[in-house]
């Protein structure tokens, strides 16, 4: 009895409140990336789904990965669209929190109002930017030859550049209402009393806000850059409703693709080895975030 | 301090939806499959659950087992589960007619259909498949048939069904080494739609040729109308409208790299740079096409006849025609529609029953009219439909119209296809190139 009272006093009582969670971990998210791993190392196709030997080949799939074209544009534009929306959805709501950080009549609300882009189902915003963006009827074109900017409709979503453009743009909108509120969460937390000192000291708005601004925000910064980068580099409804991975596959993210190969082409086991490359490049980020918030904490 | 641990514990949270949003997705895959091992669905109110599935495609699981269960007990019967993809609502009332119909007609069985989206159809075959969840009947689209014969989950249905009288390419199309794997559900296939008012403004002729179409377009086009449409979309829809511009030259499928294939591709570019198709073709559905073509924006479209119903309804003052896909060297059309499947390990006998009823002239007849196809039975398809109906023009584009496939590989051999066309519409790549490229897909997977 005294042993049982001994054993359940804090350190394992913390084990058992981890348990839930912890098998919670194991049965839905590690077991699909465990059988995902193992798909990837077979050959299963069509016609051994279901009945007859699933040969393990090991590397193969990934070896046939890296020497199909559509496999590396999709690697490259997973990469160039996490890294421009990150950039410009950061910064656009960096300058909206600090600017709504500002006591001015209506701040709160106009705030509240710029959440609307985050809260609309992403399939509706695409198919919004869809038709924004379409060449003769979209509401851009309309705009850019109203101002003589362009003589001829621009083809946006039907020419792959551009195409690639266009869904950065969407993202960037659906992602700006994100960094803003992390960001102003984080500026909330400053004390008000630094830039009073800093401004006895004669300190200007610029100096104040890269020697107090910047530096309290860092652990912010860092994780709102992380978690963006997490739910960018997933990107899969968006594409999918926008193009499709087209224009002649100019479009194409590790998401799609990995859906193409799978669900339209039968091809399974390559379709998991696409997956898996995507959850490799999220586990590194991940650690990284890990790391990052851990140490926040022992400070 | 206090504010510290706050901010802590706001990213900390944000952090966790985070990571598990980030692993879940990447995995969205086998993840599903864990959720649907839990088992199909289906209700006996089926027809109320219809909207609803829609809206939730993959999610709604786990009925089955109970209200079968219950079903059961209450002795209505055992039951029988069917999934399609249809999403025009007449085409779920009237097999929703059917099956209840049917289910009054006799006590042994209960069938219940559900409706997935099409787009995720093949992907909740293939789960299914693999976790050993499938309903009794698949009603899916025919040139996927051999994919999942190859598969091992359809029921031989040989000496089963009289398939005597159907079209020849329907029955290929589920047809396997000699063995019928099962039952065309009705036909389709492509042809031009015009505009009759526009082509009699510009002084037209209905064009029979691809010269004569060309003409046709370019004095149809004006600044607010293009002459042609035709969805482009890249996958296996597009594959659908582009064949039979690539079979009236007499390129194959599998032959594509030579002088008929680059005509064809050839001729489908010079649409484009004519501006007489739009470029936006390649994101229009056959229902945006369709669509266009009735606000009078498209004068000429390619297009089935199961867009009868809805353009009558929606445009009943727009007059239009239809006659055969203009030609190359020889007419041509490709064969769609729906192939009913028997899920080998399920209720066999059920189903088999159910389709012995569902296959009979009188409910053939009633379905087709209510969906705008044409049955697959071609003693039924003769007589049809009046002369004058504006699916008699369907009926006899049939004649020329040839199925896809059936090959296990199908998919990858469209996707080149599709590939290429996109490819010269989109002015990424010459014919030539196109073709080539294509060309090098394909005997990869065709030996």
């Amino acid at each position: 009895m005294n042993r049982i009272r001994k054993w359940f006093r804090y350190d394992n009582v913390g084990l058992l409140f981890v348990l839930p969670a912890f098998l919670y971990m194991i049965l839905f998210v590690g077991y699909p990336i465990v059988r995902n791993v193992i798909l990837s190392f077979q050959d299963v196709n069509a016609g051994n789904l279901v009945r007859g030997t699933k040969n393990f080949i090991l590397f193969e799939n990934y070896l046939e990965l890296f020497k199909d074209n559509v496999f590396r544009t999709s690697l490259g534009n997973t990469l160039r669209y996490t890294v421009l929306c990150l950039v410009f959805q950061f910064l656009i709501g960096f300058a909206l929190a600090l600017f709504f950080n500002q006591r001015f009549a209506l701040a709160k609300p106009v705030r509240g109002i710029l959440l609307v882009p985050w809260m609309i189902p992403i399939t509706v915003t695409a198919l919004m930017f869809k038709l924004l963006f379409a060449t003769d009827i979209g509401v851009i074109n309309y705009l850019l030859r109203s101002l003589h900017l362009i003589d001829k409709n621009i083809e946006w979503l039907t020419t792959p550049g551009t195409a690639m453009f266009a869904l950065i743009c969407a993202n960037v909108w659906i992602g700006i209402p994100f960094n803003m509120i992390l960001i102003s969460t984080g500026l909330t937390t400053i004390p008000k009393e630094l830039y009073e000192s800093a401004s006895i000291d004669g300190a200007n708005k610029l100096q104040a806000f890269l020697n107090i601004t910047l530096p309290l925000l860092k652990p912010t910064i860092e994780s709102v850059l992380v978690l963006g980068f997490i739910y960018t580099f997933k990107v899969y409804d968006l594409v999918y409703v926008m193009t499709s991975g087209g224009p002649v596959n100019s479009t194409h993210m590790l998401s799609t693709y990995s859906y193409k190969l799978s669900f339209e082409m039968f091809k399974y086991s390559k379709g998991s080895a696409v997956a898996n490359v995507l959850l490799v490049i999220l586990l590194v980020v991940g650690m990284f975030y890990i790391k990052i918030t851990t140490k926040g904490e022992e400070d | 301090m206090k504010r510290k641990k706050l901010t802590a514990l706001m990213t900390a949270l944000a952090m966790t939806t985070g990571l598990l949003a980030g692993c879940g997705g990447s995995d969205g895959k086998t993840e599903s499959a864990a959720a649907d091992t839990a088992g199909t669905e289906t209700a006996a109110d089926a027809a109320k659950t219809e909207e609803d599935a829609a809206k939730d495609d993959a999610a709604d699981t786990d009925t089955e087992e109970k209200d079968a269960a219950a079903s059961s007990a209450a002795g209505t019967g055992e039951a029988v589960t069917i999934w399609y993809y249809w999403e025009t609502e007449g085409h779920q009332v009237a097999l929703d007619q059917v099956i209840q119909d049917y289910n009054g007609s006799q006590d042994q069985y209960e069938v219940t259909a559900k409706y997935v989206p099409f787009a995720d159809f093949k992907k909740q075959l293939s789960i299914g498949a693999s976790a050993d969840e499938l309903p009794d009947i698949a009603i899916l689209d025919s040139p996927d048939h051999a994919s999942y014969v190859e598969m091992g989950i359809f029921e031989d249905l040989t000496g089963k069904f009289d398939v005597g009288n159907y079209y020849e390419g329907t029955v290929n199309s589920c047809t396997v080494d000699g063995k019928l794997y099962g039952v065309p559900f009705g036909v389709n296939c492509l042809a031009l739609y015009y505009n009759e008012d526009m082509l009699t403004e510009a002084g037209c002729e209905v064009p029979t040729t691809w010269d004569e179409l060309m003409t046709t377009a370019k004095a149809l086009t004006t600044d607010s109308v293009s002459g042609l449409a035709l969805c482009s979309v890249q996958n296996e829809e597009g594959t659908f409208n582009f064949v039979p511009w690539l079979w009236s030259t007499g390129a194959t499928s599998y032959d594509i790299n030579n002088e008929n294939g680059i005509r064809a591709l050839t001729y489908i570019q010079d649409l484009v740079n004519e501006g007489v198709m739009s470029k936006e073709c390649i994101n229009w559905t056959q229902g945006d096409v369709m669509n266009q073509f009735i606000a009078g924006n498209v004068a000429m479209m390619e297009n089935g006849p199961w867009q009868i119903p809805t353009m009558q309804s929606e445009a009943p003052d727009l007059n239009w025609k239809v006659t055969l896909i203009p030609k190359d060297t020889e007419y041509s059309s490709v064969l769609g529609g729906e192939n009913y499947a028997v899920i080998n390990g399920g209720n066999v006998e059920g189903a088999l029953d159910f389709l012995t009823y569902a296959t009979s002239e009188e409910q053939v007849k009633f379905m087709m009219d209510k969906f705008g196809y044409i049955s697959a039975d071609k003693n039924i398809a003769a007589n049809q439909f009046e002369a004058d109906s504006p699916y008699q023009p369907f009926v006899e584009e049939l004649n020329y119209a040839m199925p896809r496939g059936p090959l296990a590989e199908w998919p990858s051999v469209s996707d080149a296809i599709s590939l290429a066309f996109n490819q010269v519409i989109t002015g990424t790549a010459t014919p030539q190139d196109a073709a080539a490229e294509a060309q090098a897909t394909i005997d990869g997977i065709v030996q």
